[in-house]
This record gives structure tokens, C-alpha cells and sequence, in this order.
């Protein structure tokens, strides 16, 4: 019992990480048709950014157990900036282009910022040294749990439920679900598109970097992590629908709790498992659990 | 895009350029140096390989995110072959490539092609990675991460473990891979100019109208997508010799990338166009690994630039400038 | 054409059509006959483009069925459709747009003989093939511009074009949809006379056409049917529809009602 709650987290603080990318994911291509390759460079991008400044304010004599706090801060930051940058810079050129020139130019983007990474911080894995674990461990229905993977886990949820409010509740939300849903009738009706296209993907790269920047100090930054994961990512946004919010939530799930209980049964079958239903769902029904008809 | 009036202006034009191309290719290790032919090899199998993509990404407009699968496929067969069963015949190598390659195309394609653009594309990148897990995963067999050794085949029949390595590449095998690639080129344009040709063009430009006019869609495509594939198994069972070496990376998602890179990046729009961004993509890759480390960013750099500035490609950049020197501009 | 021989090629038998609530088609049935050219008319939503899509096979019906020289034709699709024998043009033109206008008219010929798996023969070798739709770009006057993209045809011969495909296939019956829409007025007849005679020398046996220009419809027709909030309301010769009022009434509108019926009142007729 005690290993499958501990199984069961494990997945669930996967997963939780995976959402942030995920969303990040869909909320561009639902707005803006294109499916961003580079999203899990920005998941990367904010895991070794997310060291360094927890790293240099450490060393500069911040508080040790407050480092979520600058944590969270770095990687929204690195999304505030790189996001418009990239939109502004590269991505605004082929919105009228065919969607594989889209898919395209963001692997374009994937191979600078691949390298980017390897200039600022080369290559040997980065860590935060099992910071992580100055929150200590908690007994929770018998399974042990780090108390940090459950900050995660809230935060995960928190910004689930504010994207939520925010999709629902708030114009902008009401502009994107408009937007996603019809773009000439959107632009007839006078919103700007080119501010929505820039919110819109900015939130995006935030999403990413966030998501790093949230996952590292439980982990290692290595120089495949931002390739490795789009794949992953990649595989939510199938199984829970292209575009849609409760799909890339739910796929998360699915596909971080997949993942944990591969990994503790048979590590053989991990990724092989994951691949067999990204594809069984494309074949039977493409547009994922949630996902509008587009095929 | 090339249309009737194209194919026949390569004829009068472009034939005589192709066959001095041709002739100063195969004469490179005359007086190129042995590195140099060694390049030039492993172009010869991306070009193969490229040309075959080419058939399924410019021809029938669909692109593939999975293609180096089918390379790796080649390749594996070729390490199979000269390794564990130790029958290193090229020949039966380049056989078993193709077989293998389509049958399975046969039964990805028919899953694959029920479904265009960014699907399409995702499938494909699906099946690739799948297929890469598979050769991690299954190590007792595979060598999993660390790969199988590929040894050196016989050329028709020949064997030539005694000659040293470097002299085989740039000799006997650089003359076997370019008849090879010679041959195929000409497949390929057979194929491209024919009827069948013709419905692909008509399914990239306008799926619904082909249809209409009695053009099996799904069928054709799924022609494209077992050749193409062939083609690529050629390619990986030449280059794995070159390298000696196959391992799971081979089919790993960038390397895909790399393949509608190549094509993009010489004009997927012409019938040549792939090959110019194949040998321009490994002679830029070459001098540029030598001078830095980032030569992925300049290459990112290039591909971006090629979407937003110059998607026909270097083939599609020549091309609009000869038309308009035509025209007296 | 008139030389209806009383064979009947293509009907539809009690065909029911709803989109959600939308009725679309209400038990529509009629038959068209060998040799015949019959015009459908109606105000727009009165169903006809749907009843051409269930025609062609491309909408399944919710009820009801077509047959096609004899073969139950519902819902097979555009490709068989072809195969077997009838082909349609489109109201909003569809083409290849980066095909020249010889090669577009090829893809029709390759595919009407069967040529489509030839993949090392030469196309252009191939006179079967280049004098086929050089056939067919002559009976519509594009041959002199047989090498001009489809994109830089203007918008008038754009439609012919997509138009001449569809007779490049040879078939038995060819369903028009709005043939002359967006053409001038004094370029119409000439169109119709373009059909008609292309229909001939092709040896298309039977054509169906959905028309707004009642003087078109009555000019060329041998039949008319008349297509009202998805219901048939008349169907029968010109002759007998000029003289229908509800038709006249309801499909051509208040001024042509009011014209042809005033006048019958002054007694003029």
C-alpha cells in the first residue's frame, strides 16, 4: 500500500510539472494554431535559470528555506522576457503560413536555444543539491512525501484553477476562448490580434519556464532535458486533446502517473507505454479526450 | 512548384548541368582529399535518403516529424547483418533494408496517412520515438544505448577487410554509394514525372479537387510514404558503414528534423532541391563544428531564417532570380 | 440536349436531409432520364446545394437513397463517384491553384484511364494523356492558355476550368452547381453554349445544373424542378413551370410573379 501512495505522488508531482508545460502548450496552439517545439526548451530554460539565481542569492546570504519564493519569481520572469522576445522577433513572421512552416521555425528555435543553454551553462548536469529537502517529509495515508513536491503540487493546481478563472471569468479568458475558436470572426470584431498573439504566448513561456524552474530542485538540469520533455509534453496534449485546458490537466495525470509506476515496475516499458497510447489515441480518436474535431 | 512546363525545361537545360555535377562528383576523389570524399559519402546517403523524403514532403505535401526511423531501420539492418549474422554482403544488406523498411511503411503509412498536416506530423514523431524506446529498451538485442558496431561489407561479392579503412571509404565504397545514388536519382525522377507524379502534385495542392476528380487520396499517399521510406532505408544501410557505428539516437526526433531541414533548406519545391540543402547542410556543418561548439544555434539561425526569409529554399532563391533576369529585370 | 430516351440514369427516392432541427431536404424523389438536361431551381435554402451533395454521394441522407445506373449510390464519396461514371462542378470554384491549366486537365485524364499507378511512365510522353485534356481545353477555349497557372486565370475562367476538369473525366452524368454564377450577364449564354456543346462531343449523356437565370434554365432545359424549403414543388417542362404560379410566385420572386401573372390578368397572354 505504502509504495502505490508513494508511486501515486511521485506520478501526481510529475504530472504536476508537466500540466504547467502542457498548458503552456495548448494555450498557444488552441489560440494561435502552432504547436511551440521549443515549450520544452522553455521548461529547461527555466530549470537552469531557476538554479542560478537561488544559487546567487544564496550565496549572497538569502534565507535558504525561503528559496521557493525566488524560485517562483525567476522562472515567471524568464517567461515575461523570452516570451515576448520570441514572439515579437521570430514568431509573428509566419502566422499566415502554413502550420508546418510554424512547427518548423520553433524547432528552428528549439536548435538556438538548445545551444544558448549549452553557452550560459554548458554541459555537465546542474542541481540545486537536494534543496528541495529542507522542507523535510511528510507521512501522508501512509506514504512518505516530500513536503516540497506537495508545495508543487498546490502550486500546480492553484495556477490550474487561476487559468481556469481566468479562461471563464476575465475578459482576456473570454478573448482566447474567441479567439481559439474563430480568429476571423474575432479580428472582425475588432480585437487586436496582435496583442492577444503576444499575451498569448508570453503565457505560454511562462507556463514553461515556471515549470522547470518548479520541478528542478527536485531534480538534475541536463543539456537533453528541453527534447525530452516536449516528447512528453507532447504526449499529454495528444491524450487529453489538442487545445484544450481539462485535457492537458487530465493527460498530465495520465501520463505522470504512468510514467512513476513504470519506472517502479518495469523501467523497460516507461516510455515505450506512453508512446503506445499517444498513438492509440491518435488512431481512435484524434482529437484526445477533450479536444475539439480537427483532424 | 515545378510544373509540366518545369520538367521539361530541366530536360534541356538542367540535364547537362546534372551530368557535369554528376561527373565532377564522381571523380571528387581524384583530387578532393580523403576527408573530403568521406563527407561526400555521407552525403550521398542523406541525399538518397532526402530524395525519398522529399517524394512525401514536397511532392504529396506531407510531412514527416518520424523519417529518420526508416534510416535507422537501414542502418540497424546493416549492423544486423555485417555483426550478428555475420553476412556482410552489401547487396543482401540493401535488400533486406528495403523489405523490412516497407513493411513496416506499409503498416505505419496506413495508419499515418488517414491524417494530414500537424496530425500527420505528430504520428509520425509518435512512431519514432516509439521505435527509438525499442531499440533503448531492448538491449540484449540492440546494444540499447550504447549501439552495435557495423563492420565493413562486401561490395558485389569483393571483400575488402585487407584495404585500410580510409581508402575504402573514399575509394571503393565512394563509387558503390554514388552508382547507388545515380540510380535511385533516376528512379525518382521517373517517378516524379509520371501520372502517379502528377495526382501527388494534385493532393498536395488541393486534397478535396483530387479527389473529386477521382484521385485516391489515401492510396497515394500511402504510396508516397512506403517509398520514401525505402528510399531512407538505402540511406541508413550506406551510411552505417561510413560510421561504423548505429546506435537509438539515429531515430530520435532532431534527427528527423535534421531530414526536413536538409529539404527545406535546398527547396523542397524542386525536384533537386533537397540534395543541394543535403550537401550544403554537411559541408556548412563540417566547417562550422570546426570553428565553434554552437554550431546548432548558427544552424537554428539558418533554419528560422529559411522559414520566415526564403522558404523555397537555396533552389527556390536561384530560381526566382533566373526568372527575373528572364524577364530582363 | 432532348434526346431523352426514356432510360432512366440517376434517382433519388424519398431523400431526407436535416442538419440538427434544419430540415434540409424533406422527401425529395425524382428521376433523371438518359439524354436529358434538367435545371433545379428554387430561392437560396431551399435545399439544392444539399441535394446535390447527397447526389454526388458526399452527404449520406438521414432517410432515403440515389441510384445510379442501377447502383445505390448513397453516400459512396467523390472518388467512386468519379469511377462510376459522374462528376460535378462546384459553385465556389475549386482548383489546383500552382498547376498550369494543361496539367490540371491531366489529372482528370490520367485519372479517367486508369493511369494514376503508372509510376515510370513519362507523362508527357504519354499523347494519350496530353491530347485528352488538350481535347478538353479546346472545347472551352483555354487552349491558348494551356500553359498559365490556374492562379493567374482570371476569376471568369477559373470556374471554366474547374469546370472542364469535371468533363475531362467523360462522364455518363455531370451535375452543375451554379455553372454561370459571377459571370456576366452577355458571358452566360455563351457559357451554356460552351456546356452544351462540350456535353456533345464528350458524349456526356445527361446533365443536371442548379440555376438561378430563369432565362438560362428555360432556354436549355428539357425539365425543370422546382426546390422550396427542401420539399419538391413542381417538376416538370418549361412549359409547364412558366405557367405554375405558386413556382413562379415562390422561386422567382415577386417581380418576375407579378410580371408574368399581371399580365395574364390584363389579358395580354
Amino acid at each position: 500500500m505504502e509504495t502505490i501512495l508513494n508511486v501515486l505522488f511521485s506520478g501526481v508531482f510529475h504530472a504536476s510539472t508537466l500540466f504547467l508545460v502542457a498548458a503552456g502548450l495548448q494555450v498557444v496552439f488552441g489560440v494561435q494554431k502552432v504547436f511551440n517545439l521549443a515549450c520544452g526548451t522553455f521548461y529547461a530554460l527555466g530549470a537552469y535559470f531557476g538554479i542560478t539565481v537561488v544559487k546567487l542569492l544564496v550565496d549572497h546570504g538569502f534565507p535558504k528555506p525561503l528559496f521557493i519564493a525566488p524560485l517562483i519569481a525567476a522562472g515567471l520572469l524568464l517567461g515575461l522576457i523570452v516570451g515576448p522576445v520570441i514572439e515579437r522577433g521570430l514568431m509573428k513572421f509566419v502566422y499566415d503560413r502554413d502550420e508546418t512552416f510554424q512547427l518548423l521555425l520553433t524547432f528552428g528555435i528549439v536548435m538556438m536555444l538548445e545551444d544558448v543553454i549549452k553557452f550560459i551553462w554548458g554541459t555537465s548536469p546542474q542541481s540545486m543539491g537536494g534543496i528541495d529537502l529542507m522542507y523535510g517529509q511528510l507521512n501522508v495515508l501512509g506514504a512518505t512525501v516530500p513536503v516540497y513536491n506537495l508545495i508543487v503540487i498546490l502550486c500546480s493546481l492553484i495556477i490550474a484553477g487561476l487559468i481556469g478563472y481566468l479562461l471563464l471569468n476575465t475578459k482576456f479568458g473570454r478573448i482566447i476562448r474567441a479567439t481559439a475558436d474563430n480568429r476571423e470572426m474575432s479580428e472582425a470584431l475588432g480585437i487586436n490580434m496582435k496583442v492577444v498573439y503576444i499575451k498569448v504566448f508570453t503565457l505560454g513561456t511562462v507556463l514553461g519556464t515556471l515549470g522547470g524552474a518548479l520541478v528542478i530542485p527536485a531534480g538534475a538540469a541536463v543539456s537533453e532535458m528541453g527534447v525530452e520533455l516536449i516528447v512528453l509534453a507532447f504526449a499529454v496534449v495528444v491524450i487529453g486533446g489538442l487545445g484544450s485546458m481539462k485535457g492537458a490537466f487530465i493527460g498530465a495525470l495520465v501520463v505522470g502517473v504512468l510514467k512513476s509506476i513504470a519506472i517502479s515496475t518495469y523501467p523497460e516499458l516507461e516510455m515505450l507505454t506512453v508512446y503506445i497510447i499517444v498513438i492509440a489515441v491518435l488512431v481512435i480518436k484524434p482529437e484526445g479526450l477533450f479536444g475539439g474535431s480537427r483532424v | 512548384m515545378e510544373n509540366a512546363l518545369g520538367i521539361t525545361r530541366l530536360k534541356n537545360l538542367g540535364l547537362p548541368l546534372v551530368i557535369i555535377v554528376g561527373l565532377l562528383l564522381l571523380g571528387l576523389p581524384l583530387f578532393a582529399g580523403q576527408f573530403l570524399s568521406y563527407l561526400m559519402l555521407t552525403f550521398f546517403a542523406y541525399a538518397i535518403t532526402v530524395i525519398g523524403f522529399n517524394l512525401l514532403f514536397g511532392y504529396t505535401g506531407l510531412l514527416s516529424f518520424g523519417h529518420a526511423l526508416f534510416m535507422t531501420v537501414g542502418a540497424y539492418t546493416a549492423a544486423f547483418l555485417t555483426s550478428s549474422f555475420s553476412l556482410p554482403y552489401m547487396e543482401l544488406i540493401l535488400v533486406v533494408a528495403v523489405i523490412v523498411s516497407t513493411l513496416l511503411a506499409a503498416l505505419i503509412g496506413a495508419i499515418c496517412v488517414r491524417y494530414i498536416k500537424i496530425y500527420f506530423a505528430m504520428l509520425t514523431l509518435a512512431f519514432g520515438m516509439l521505435f527509438y524506446t525499442f531499440l533503448l529498451k531492448f538491449y540484449y538485442m540492440t546494444g540499447g544505448d550504447e549501439g552495435m558496431r557495423v563492420l565493413r561489407p562486401f561490395l558485389l561479392g569483393i571483400d575488402f577487410s585487407e584495404t585500410p579503412k580510409m581508402q575504402f571509404l573514399a575509394g571503393s565504397y565512394y563509387f558503390y554509394a554514388f552508382v547507388i545514388l545515380a540510380i535511385l536519382t533516376f528512379v525518382m525522377w521517373k517517378i516524379v514525372s509520371s501520372p502517379f507524379g502528377l495526382c501527388l502534385k494534385a493532393i498536395r495542392d488541393n486534397p478535396e479537387k483530387a479527389e473529386y476528380l477521382g484521385v485516391s487520396v489515401k492510396k497515394y499517399r500511402w504510396y508516397a510514404f512506403v517509398i520514401s521510406a525505402a528510399y531512407a532505408a538505402v540511406g541508413g544501410a550506406l551510411l552505417a558503414p561510413a560510421v561504423g557505428q548505429v546506435d537509438p539516437g539515429l531515430t530520435y526526433w532532431t534527427q528527423s528534423g535534421t531530414l526536413v531541414f536538409m529539404s527545406l533548406l535546398g527547396g523542397f519545391e524542386h525536384f533537386f532541391g533537397p540534395m543541394i540543402g543535403g550537401i550544403v547542410y554537411i559541408l556548412l556543418q563540417d566547417k562550422v563544428m570546426s570553428l565553434t561548439s554552437y554550431w546548432r544555434f548558427i544552424f537554428g539561425a539558418i533554419l528560422t531564417f529559411v522559414v520566415i526569409a526564403a522558404p523555397g529554399g537555396i533552389a527556390g532563391v536561384v530560381s526566382s532570380l533566373t526568372k527575373r533576369r528572364a524577364r530582363g529585370g | 440536349m432532348g434526346k431523352d430516351n426514356g432510360n432512366v440514369i440517376l434517382s433519388a427516392t424519398d431523400v431526407h436531409k436535416s442538419y440538427g432541427d434544419f430540415r434540409a431536404l424533406d422527401g425529395v424523389s425524382f428521376t433523371i432520364n438518359e439524354g436529358e438536361f434538367v435545371s433545379i431551381i428554387g430561392p437560396n435554402g431551399a435545399g439544392k446545394t444539399t441535394l446535390i451533395n447527397v447526389l454526388t454521394g458526399l452527404v449520406r441522407p438521414n432517410a432515403g437513397n440515389v441510384v445510379f445506373k442501377g447502383t445505390d449510390i448513397t453516400g459512396i464519396g467523390p472518388e467512386k463517384l468519379s469511377k462510376m461514371g459522374m462528376a460535378r462542378s462546384f459553385q465556389l470554384v475549386n482548383i489546383f491553384p500552382n498547376f498550369s491549366v494543361l496539367e490540371f486537365l491531366m489529372v482528370a485524364v490520367v485519372s479517367r484511364l486508369g493511369k494514376g499507378t503508372r509510376f515510370f511512365s513519362s507523362l508527357l510522353s504519354d499523347r494519350q494523356i496530353t491530347e485528352g485534356a488538350m481535347e478538353v481545353a479546346q472545347l472551352f477555349g483555354l487552349d491558348a492558355k494551356k500553359d498559365m497557372l490556374t492562379k493567374n486565370l482570371p476569376q471568369g475562367e477559373k470556374k471554366m476550368l474547374d469546370v472542364a476538369s469535371a468533363f475531362a473525366l467523360h462522364p455518363e452524368v455531370i451535375l452543375l452547381d451554379e455553372p454561370t454564377s459571377g459571370v456576366s450577364t452577355s458571358d452566360k449564354n455563351k457559357i451554356m453554349e460552351t456546356l452544351v456543346s462540350a456535353s456533345k462531343k464528350i458524349g456526356i449523356k445527361s446533365i443536371l445544373q442548379v440555376e438561378h437565370d430563369m432565362d438560362l434554365v428555360f432556354s436549355y432545359s428539357d425539365r425543370v424542378i422546382a426546390l422550396h424549403q427542401g420539399k419538391i414543388l413542381a417538376d416538370g417542362t418549361p412549359a409547364t413551370i412558366e405557367q405554375d404560379e405558386e413556382v413562379v410566385c415562390t422561386v422567382m420572386g415577386q417581380k418576375e410573379c407579378f410580371k408574368i401573372f399581371s399580365s395574364l390578368q390584363s389579358g395580354e397572354r
